[in-house]
């Protein structure tokens, strides 16, 4: 009885520690995002507001301009997913599913991108992207993420594709199916599920990410959420509580995403580990 | 015969546009990368053939030596928090009896879909060295160990390293999870029988069969690590002076602000060998043999 007590501690006692240690600097972060920096810093720091402050939250609408970066961010965000799931679709098909001699070796050359990093090729990129004149418009930074996530997009598209039996496509050419009829009508509707992870979690990382649009993007109007943050915090980067408001509004989006598809991310996540290292 | 041509037509219209796109944005670039490392270039005139001047240069200069050392102190801190705490605690998130598994690794991962800003501004405020989270515990127990924690000479890579390992510890966490769901059940109720504790029941056999899993998990944490940019250019933006600096980050500066783009170039270079040095060993290291149950 006592030995399963104290197994029992011991299990809960650290799990609930590092649990504290994941969540509470969030629930941290929404109770300061309703205070003003006297609580936050001395009179109230670990606790919910004293008094809810909801005027960091206009701040957050009325000075600084939130709605126009999240909507870059969206349209940013969804642009990479179309046309990453465009591209990796047909390639995985073709590699998965089609008869050719270089099928291997070409889906071996896309996966190796989930190894490169993206700061590498920054600067080429930069100078690229400024020749093809894509500067000042929203595919300066679409570009770049859709190339990079084509290696992910491939490997879960690719084990999907793998994974289907032989007989669908044997069976749709006998009734005189085209190769397009039987990717996008039977093949593309069978992989759902893969399209669903492949999606969420690039349109977390176009949402989230920030080197490549702090390179790319100049234009204050083409702005996406990490960079408006930035500025927020140069701008006004003494008021806490505002800047607080501003990082759980842009926050927001990414856990509803989360929690509503936590199945598909960690599937996605798995199946795309299995590739060598 | 025209059946096996519109096939074929097919076959380029299915993989071209992907294959292009990716080598001219991804792998074209990087030979560039090597290419222009070999020049004086500001990105806009004719750029200069100049040898190994870059090169030499990053050797003579001390940001890169910092660079290199705070490179590999985040790797570590990944490795050993995102890693190390990540397996103990698939561990006891495996053990069937345990109440609320799923409550447990949603909540690890939760971090995982913030935006580095958002993380990084967040631990600027926890490190606040006034009345920031850290110190205000400190101060709770009465513990003497308040200090500008990003500020300090000794405590500033740490600390914004730490913020990186927090926020992808649960990627780390259900890679290493699904692994040791997927080892077979018997293994473990032959070792029961034979009355191994659980700890060490997990030491010989959890681990070594993780060693796939751990190859991956361990190129992502250090090629992480050696590639952090983004927490230091929000939280501390390289400093004070260089102590926060990364070869990403010399490479951001020389490039972006000062317009050296050959010698930021050298820098990038030197990274992606650091990246493969490290792979390769990793790879050679690590589960030679293959595993098969």
């Amino acid at each position: 009885m006592f030995k399963r007590l104290a197994v029992r501690a011991l299990t809960y006692g650290p799990l609930s520690f590092f649990l504290l240690v994941s969540l509470y600097p969030l629930i941290w972060l929404l109770f300061y995002s309703f205070k003003d920096n006297e609580e936050i810093f001395s009179t109230n720091v670990f606790g919910i507001p004293g008094e809810w402050r909801w005027e960091n939250y206009s701040n957050a609408f009325g000075v600084f301009d939130i709605v126009a970066y999240f909507k870059n961010s969206l349209i940013v965000s969804i642009g990479t997913v179309v046309f990453t799931g465009f591209l990796a679709l047909m390639f995985s098909y073709a590699a998965a599913r089609m008869r050719w001699r270089f099928a291997n070796i070409s889906r071996i050359y896309m996966t190796s991108g989930m190894f490169i990093p993206m700061q590498i090729i920054l600067i080429p990129l930069l100078i690229l992207v400024r020749d093809m004149h894509l500067q000042n418009s929203y595919f300066a930074v679409i570009v770049p993420y859709v190339a990079f996530q084509l290696s992910f997009a491939t490997i879960i598209f690719y084990a999907f594709f793998r994974s289907l039996p032989y007989e669908i496509e044997e069976s749709a050419a006998i009734d005189g199916a085209s190769v397009y009829t039987t990717f996008f009508r039977i093949m593309v509707p069978l992989v759902k599920p893969a399209i669903a992870s492949v999606s969420i979690f690039v349109f977390l990382f176009a949402w989230n990410e920030f080197l490549v649009a702090l390179i790319m993007i100049s234009d204050n109007a083409l702005k996406t959420l990490p960079l408006g943050l930035l500025y927020f915090q140069t701008q006004f980067g003494s008021d806490w509580g505002a800047m607080g408001a501003v990082m759980v509004i842009s926050t927001i989006p990414t856990i509803v995403v989360y929690l509503l598809f936590s199945e598909q991310i960690e599937k996605a996540l798995t199946v795309s580990s299995a590739v060598k290292g | 015969m025209t059946s096996k041509r519109s096939y074929n037509i097919a076959l380029l219209v299915f993989t071209l546009p992907t294959l292009l796109f990716f080598t001219v944005i991804v792998v074209y670039p990087i030979l560039q990368t090597f290419q222009k490392s070999f020049f004086d270039w500001d990105g806009l005139t004719p750029p200069t053939f100049i040898g190994f001047d870059n090169y030499v240069r990053l050797l003579d200069d001390s940001d890169f030596w910092v660079s290199l050392k705070n490179g590999l102190i985040f790797a570590l801190v990944l490795v050993v928090y995102q890693i190390g705490l990540g397996t103990l605690l698939a561990i006891a998130l495996s053990t069937k009896t345990l109440r609320g598994r799923k409550f447990f690794r949603t909540s690890y991962f939760v971090p995982v879909v913030l935006s580095g800003v958002v993380v990084s501004q967040l631990w600027i405020a926890i490190y606040n060295a006034d009345g920031g989270l850290i110190n205000s515990l400190f101060r709770l127990f009465g513990i003497q160990y308040e200090q500008a924690w990003l500020s300090g000479e000794h405590t500033s890579i740490w600390a914004i390293a730490f913020s990186g390992a927090w926020h992808h510890l649960g990627i780390q966490l259900v890679l290493i999870y699904t692994a040791i769901k997927s080892i077979p059940e018997q293994l473990y109720e032959a070792a029961t029988i034979d009355g191994a504790p659980f700890w060490k029941m997990h030491w010989k056999i959890t681990i070594p069969l993780l060693s796939e899993t751990y190859k991956f998990c361990l190129v992502i944490a250090i090629t992480g690590g050696l590639n952090a940019f983004q927490n230091m250019f929000v939280m501390t933006n390289g400093g004070p002076g260089n102590i926060s600096y990364t070869l990403t980050f010399m490479m951001y500066k020389a490039a972006f602000r000062s317009g050296e783009y050959g010698y930021g170039s050298a820098a990038a270079a030197v990274l992606v060998l650091e990246c493969l040095l490290f792979t390769i060993l990793i790879n050679k290291y690590i589960a030679r043999e293959k595993i098969s149950y």
